[in-house]
This record gives structure tokens, C-alpha cells and sequence, in this order.
């Protein structure tokens, strides 16, 4: 198949050899694209299958016929309203802590070196592998009542403690979850930021203080706006850590979803906060993309 | 770090506490022997242990993970390395396009998959639960084999497969004695990342598995709802120990930084 390249290789030597254009005959070409068959088939089934039944599901009427009702429901309905504000604000407030918390975490990362450098990669890595129920029962441990935090508490004459059904809870354990995103994100553009350019802004006399906000941090802004999007999506479609760690007052979009679902049986409200949802992470995509165009455009 | 100064220092060694906390203190308590999760541990046991590993529950859905995340692994592999291949070795219009179709389930919320494959389920039947966990996994572990088969392939050199061809070679055989072990590493890694990503999975296996299907997240889930004595902690810190050790071997053959930072 691939003799026919490399006698038009030899002929032109100009002829660029890592990407190769092909002169096979035409149905070898037409064959080729049989490779993409498998992979393209299945994702059409069941990863863009599943999201047309959800909008289908979504317009289905109980009548039989199509229409906006279960739109119209979710979007007048104030409980839903509000579950809706909550899960915005929450992803909102998640991702704010694990940018402040996170920047200096990924400035000593992108500037270690060597085993050092290697020991905090793990760190971050290792619980990313540990399942999300099994994390979130660890936190059940430390800030449950009775837990790590009460008991240390009350040792020292403290009031009680107890963080489960509460949204600071619930921070916590999501921040855990998604630190590592964020500064696996900041700390890859860090890295390739030149540090000479920090160390010339301090010899023309700025403070550190100084350097980092005028020089390091617009540097590495592409990767806090990555990390930024990456955190927010994913704490938005994010539903076990609420479901153990909160309760009816802490509900959050996918987590009413799963409720209406199983619960309810009202697939119709299921479906629709579904779309909502795609909606929201989809216009995040968008926005980082068009970012991601902007900064090649000024580049 | 070596020159940081002691602020940083500080807060580099307290956030380091932060990610493991939670992680030791299950460890600490699966070593319990009381009838209850409570933290210090009075002594070590490993009674918790025993009990789990002679649950059939757990050792069942243990099994339930491992058979799912190898058959969606296996099957994602199988489809997605020709394409990446013809992909990179081809660039054929809108390879770019293509490629990102392949990577966007990595960015959709799976509990959106979840529901949409209980819809899909219920109007058409995948056939067995077992099966349409398998659909959802394979589609959720294609962007994970196809990222790193894809960064792995590019850098190799496109000429051995065509000293191979000229010297006669079939397609086939250039395909399985040239390209295959060229890709190889990045095969393996991505398999093995995928791997851990469906033994991960939760909001699919908890929506389409029965009872006969379930997974060990799914199964920790379930039991955390109603107890909470210090068998789950012991699940979990098998869960643990499969989930650190796959990441050390991970390590070894490619370098787990190469993979986290081309995440999403």
C-alpha cells in the first residue's frame, strides 16, 4: 500500500516524508476510510445516540406528541430555578478556592525539580485514581460528627464539629476532587514561562509581590482559564460527593436528575434538566475555545 | 522547591496533607478492629478484611469492575487504534474534526450518557445490562487509548513502516510487525488509564447495572447509604492499593505527567 509513495518520494525528494500524501489507486484510498468505521459507528450510536434520545425524551409529550412542556415546567418551576442557581454558585465558589489555593501549589510544582517535583505530581495524581465514593466516605470520616475534626475539637474544649449535610462540607470534598485539575493545568503553562523573565522584572527593581501579578501570572493566563473551565464543567456534572456528603437542601442538577429519574419515574423533567445541563458545559467549551482562538489570533 | 522560601514551603506541605488526608485516614481505619469507623484506631486488625473478602457482595461487584473495565478497554482499543492510525499516518480532510469527535466524551458529564443510555435502553434494548455497561464504558474509554496512541504514533518514524511495504511486506503485516509494536507504549498507557477510568465510573453503572452487574463503586455506593462500619473502609483501601499500583506501573512505562497534562 505504500509503494506508490515512496517511488514518488524518491522521484521528488522534496516531497515533505512524515505526512505523505497518497496516489494509491482510488478504491485503497476509499478502503482506508473503513479504518474510522468502528470507532466513528460506536460513538454515533452511544455517545451521540444517548444525548438525541435525551433531547427526544426531553420534547416528548405525555399525549404522544412533541412540544416544550417539560421546558416550560423546569424553567417556571422556583425549586428547580433555584436548584439550578445553587449548582452554578456552587461550581462557581469551587472553582474561585481551587484557583487561589491552587496557583501557588502549581508555581512550586512547574518550578521543582527532580524527585521533589516528582513526589508532588503523585500527590496530585494518586487520589485523582482513588474512586470519588470512596474519597467522599474519607471526608465522611474526618468532618462527620463524632468524626476526625469533632473528636479534636471537643479534646480541646472546642464546640462540635460536624460539616456533613453542609455546603462548606461539601466545598471541601469537591475542592479535593478537583485541585488536581486545576493545578496540573496552571503548572503545565507555568512551566513555560521563562524564569528569567520573572528574575529581570525583580532586577529592574520589582517587588516579588509585583512580578507575579504583572509578569508570572498574566504569562501563565491560559492555563488558568483552562483550569478554570475544566474545574467549573466538572463540578457542575459532578454528583456523588452530594449525594453522600449532602442532603435535600444541598441538591445540585445532576443530582436531581438521577432523583427525578429513580425516584420520580418523570423522565420528561430528567430529560430536559439533561439538555439544560449540556447547554451550560457546552457554552463553557465554547467560551474556552473561542479564548484558546483569541490568544493563537494575538499571538 | 529546593529554594523556595519557608512560606511556600509551608503551604506546599500543608496542601500535600490536604490531598492525602483522606486517603490515610480510610487506610487507618480498614485496620480497625472496633465495631465502628472511629479515628485514631485502637490497635490493628484485620478482621474488616476478612469479612469483605469473604462477602460475596463485594468480591462479586470486584469481579463485575474488572470483567467490564477489560472488555470496554479491550473493545475501545480495538476500534479506536485503526482510526487513530489512519488518522495520523493519513490526514485525511478533516482529520482534525475527527479527532476531536473522538476526544468529546471526555468533556460530556456522564450522568447525561448515563440517562441517555437508559433512554436508548429502554426504547431499543441493548440486550443485557452487562452489554450497555459495556457501550457506555467503551465510549467513555475511546478519548483515553486514542490520546496517547495518537501522541505516541505522530512522533514515530513514518519510514520504517515504508521500508517495510517496499521490502515487500502486506499491509497486514506492516500493521502488525511495524506499526502495532511502534504505538505500542502509548497503547498500553492509554489502555491502562481507560482501564482505571471505567473501574472508576459511577453515574453509568449506577444507573444501567442490576443486581447481577453491579460494580464496586456502585457497591460501596449502595452500602455507605445505609452503614457505615469500617468493611467499606477496607473495600475502599482495596480500591486503593489496585488504583496506586496500577498508577506505579503506569509510571514506569510512560510517565503519568505526559498523560495528566493533554488532559481535556
Amino acid at each position: 500500500m505504500r509503494q506508490g509513495d515512496i517511488v514518488e518520494a524518491v522521484q521528488n525528494p522534496a516531497m515533505d516524508s512524515p505526512g505523505p500524501t497518497i496516489h494509491a489507486p482510488s478504491w485503497r484510498g476509499a478502503v482506508r476510510w473503513l479504518l474510522l468505521l468502528p470507532v466513528v459507528l460506536v460513538l454515533v450510536v452511544f455517545f451521540i445516540g444517548p444525548v438525541v434520545f435525551n433531547l427526544v425524551e426531553s420534547l416528548r409529550l405525555p399525549n404522544g406528541g412533541f412540544g416544550f412542556d417539560a421546558y416550560r415546567r423546569i424553567l417556571t418551576d422556583a425549586y428547580f430555578f433555584e436548584v439550578g442557581l445553587q449548582t452554578l454558585t456552587l461550581a462557581a465558589v469551587v472553582t474561585v478556592v481551587c484557583l487561589v489555593l491552587g496557583y501557588p501549589f502549581a508555581y512550586a510544582v512547574a518550578r521543582s525539580s527532580g524527585t521533589i517535583k516528582a513526589l508532588l505530581i503523585f500527590v496530585l495524581v494518586a487520589p485523582l485514581l482513588v474512586n470519588v465514593v470512596v474519597r467522599s466516605y474519607g471526608w465522611m470520616i474526618v468532618m462527620g460528627g463524632g468524626g476526625l475534626l469533632d473528636t479534636a475539637s471537643r479534646a480541646l474544649g472546642l464546640p462540635a464539629v460536624n460539616l456533613m449535610y453542609s455546603w462548606l462540607g461539601i466545598v471541601i470534598a469537591l475542592v479535593h476532587v478537583l485541585l488536581p485539575f486545576m493545578v496540573l493545568s496552571i503548572a503545565s503553562t507555568l512551566e513555560a514561562v521563562d524564569l528569567n523573565i520573572e528574575d529581570a522584572a525583580s532586577v529592574m527593581g520589582a517587588t516579588p509581590l509585583q512580578a507575579l501579578w504583572h509578569v508570572t501570572i498574566p504569562m501563565s493566563i491560559e492555563g488558568v482559564v483552562t483550569g478554570c473551565i475544566i474545574t467549573f464543567t466538572l463540578t457542575v456534572g459532578s454528583f456523588v460527593t452530594v449525594m453522600l456528603l449532602g442532603d435535600n437542601s444541598t441538591m445540585v442538577l445532576p443530582l436531581l436528575i438521577y432523583q427525578r429519574l429513580t425516584t420520580v419515574g418523570d423522565w420528561g423533567a430528567a430529560a430536559a434538566l439533561g439538555i439544560v445541563l449540556l447547554v451550560v458545559v457546552m457554552s463553557l467549551l465554547g467560551l474556552q475555545a473561542a479564548f484558546r482562538r483569541r490568544k493563537a489570533g494575538t499571538a | 522547591m529546593n529554594h523556595f522560601n519557608l512560606p511556600l514551603r509551608f503551604y506546599v506541605g500543608a496542601m500535600v496533607f490536604f490531598m492525602l488526608a483522606p486517603i490515610l485516614v480510610i487506610v487507618a481505619v480498614a485496620f480497625t478492629p472496633s465495631e465502628f469507623a472511629s479515628f485514631p484506631p485502637r490497635g490493628v486488625s484485620l478482621r474488616w478484611f476478612e469479612k469483605v473478602l469473604n462477602d460475596p457482595t463485594f468480591v462479586g461487584a470486584l469481579w463485575n469492575s474488572l470483567r467490564l473495565g477489560l472488555v470496554s478497554t479491550l473493545l475501545a482499543s480495538v476500534i479506536t487504534v485503526p482510526a487513530t492510525v489512519f488518522l495520523v499516518r493519513h490526514k485525511p480532510p478533516g482529520a482534525r474534526a475527527l479527532q476531536t469527535f473522538m476526544l468529546s466524551p471526555l468533556s460530556l458529564p456522564t450522568i447525561i450518557l448515563a440517562v441517555g443510555l437508559l433512554f436508548l435502553n429502554a426504547k431499543m434494548g441493548l440486550g443485557s445490562s452487562f452489554w450497555s455497561l459495556v457501550a457506555g464504558h467503551t465510549v467513555i474509554v475511546v478519548p483515553y487509548i486514542m490520546r496517547t496512541v495518537f501522541a505516541v504514533y505522530s512522533s514515530a518514524n513514518a519510514e520504517i513502516e515504508h521500508a517495510a511495504a517496499v521490502h515487500g511486506a502486506s499491509p497486514f503485516a506492516v500493521f502488525r510487525h511495524v506499526t502495532l509494536p511502534l504505538l505500542k507504549p502509548g497503547l498500553l498507557a492509554g489502555a491502562i488509564f481507560g482501564f482505571l477510568m471505567s473501574f472508576d465510573e459511577v453515574s453509568v453503572a449506577l444507573l444501567l447495572s442490576d443486581p447481577k452487574t453491579v460494580t464496586l463503586p456502585v457497591s460501596i455506593l449502595s452500602y455507605l447509604v445505609h452503614n457505615s462500619d469500617p468493611a467499606v473502609a477496607a473495600v475502599s483501601t482495596i480500591q486503593i492499593a489496585i488504583a496506586v499500583g496500577t498508577l506505579l506501573i503506569l509510571e514506569r512505562l510512560f510517565g503519568v505527567r505526559n498523560l495528566m497534562f493533554s488532559s481535556r
